[in-house]
């Protein structure tokens, strides 16, 4: 049997694996994970914009899109664990992590717009998809401009 | 010192005018894009765009001085100038000339990087973005920026030889401004072209900017 001296000790050392192994996750590979979402956030964005741009947008494209952009939105505030501001090169800036606050309010800007656009093409209103897209993208813009380190070059 | 002709006209009128504008508007193109002024960026790349394409079609339909034909020369050329074996030239001389080709080959890469770059919020597409897909386009786009600094490399290189040029005497400044400068004796007069050919060629521009600007769609 073992004592529970050794149960302990075994616990704890379990415990300082699992620290260990969550301090990996939250650091590079969140930041990886992060990248992964926002490129296929912006592909979507892009896809819907093209659509709005065009004489004629295709609604099916429209739908998938703001359909994909909405879960997104829902999931964001997923994708900035504590810790994952560096273990990788992002530009992700500490702001995030220092004023929780003011990075949840422009999610929530976002997951509102994201939330019209979806109801807008889900109803197959042409007309109303381009100023809700813009909404989107103001959103991105407007989080991106304080939260979100500016190109360097 | 020889004694030098009356001033005659070397730059032709089309000529001076897109360099002008051309030196303008990189800078605006640069502050308009770090103040968040992309529509006008866009509005500034297309007419710089539009100046590419005219000083291309008036270097083969130009005046003399603005001819490709007059100013592109060989390396024995440049190498017989760089060891002052040849005079002062009558419009680019065959190192600048190399300058210039420079320039605008530097500054056609940059417009037609920026045609095909897409903003992070795709809030400002460029009119070729649609082309490809998001991550490549934003890939454009930093190579767009990074771009950027070979332009003001050969810029300050341009403004280089200027001042080297000045300090030899020579204003070079003046002539690209007046158009005119005083020839050394026994040299010809630059032939300058026909009006009509510029207002076709202006035409040309314009008319290929609209197309690329619309996606390459009528």
């Amino acid at each position: 049997m073992p004592s529970s001296r050794h149960f302990a000790w075994a616990a704890a050392a379990l415990m300082i694996a699992a620290v260990a192994t969550a301090a990996g996750v939250t650091g590079a590979d969140a930041i990886k994970a992060r990248q992964t979402h926002m490129k296929a956030l912006g592909a979507s964005a892009k896809a819907i914009f093209q659509q709005t741009h065009a004489a004629t947008p295709d609604m099916a494209v429209v739908k998938a899109e703001a359909a994909k952009i909405d879960a997104a939105a829902k999931a964001l505030p997923t994708w900035f664990p504590a810790g994952s501001g560096a273990g990788a090169k992002t530009e992700a800036l500490p702001l995030i992590w220092t004023d929780p606050k003011g990075f949840a309010a422009k999610q929530h800007v976002l997951a509102l717009a994201a939330a019209k656009l979806n109801a807008v093409a889900q109803a197959g209103d042409a007309a109303g998809v381009g100023p809700a897209a813009h909404d989107v993208g103001a959103a991105c813009k407007g989080c991106h401009e304080t939260y979100k380190e500016k190109d360097k070059t | 010192m020889v004694s030098m002709t009356a001033p005659v006209t070397v730059w032709d009128l089309p000529t001076r005018v897109v360099h002008w504008l051309i030196a303008a508007l990189i800078p605006f193109s640069w502050w308009s894009a770090h103040s968040d002024h992309l529509p006008w960026h866009r509005l500034s790349g297309y007419t710089i765009l539009g100046l590419l394409i005219f000083r291309v079609g008036w270097g083969f339909a130009g005046a003399s001085t603005a001819r490709f034909s007059a100013f592109v020369a060989g390396p024995r050329r440049v190498r017989d100038y760089l060891r002052g074996r040849l005079g002062a030239a009558v419009g680019h001389n065959p190192l600048g000339g190399w300058s210039v080709l420079a320039m605008l080959a530097a500054l056609a890469v940059q417009v037609g990087l920026g045609l095909f770059s897409i903003d992070e919020d795709s809030l400002e597409p460029g009119p070729l973005s649609g082309l490809l897909s998001f991550d490549d386009a934003r890939a454009v786009a930093h190579l767009h920026h990074l771009m950027f600094w070979v332009v003001v490399g050969l810029i300050a290189l341009h403004i280089t030889a200027i001042a080297v040029y000045a300090r030899r005497g020579r204003n070079l400044t003046g002539p690209m401004v007046t158009g005119l400068a005083r020839l050394p004796p026994g040299a010809r007069a630059p032939i300058m072209a026909p009006a009509w050919r510029a207002v076709l060629a202006a035409a040309v521009a314009a008319g290929l900017v609209w197309f690329i600007a619309h996606g390459l769609k009528l």
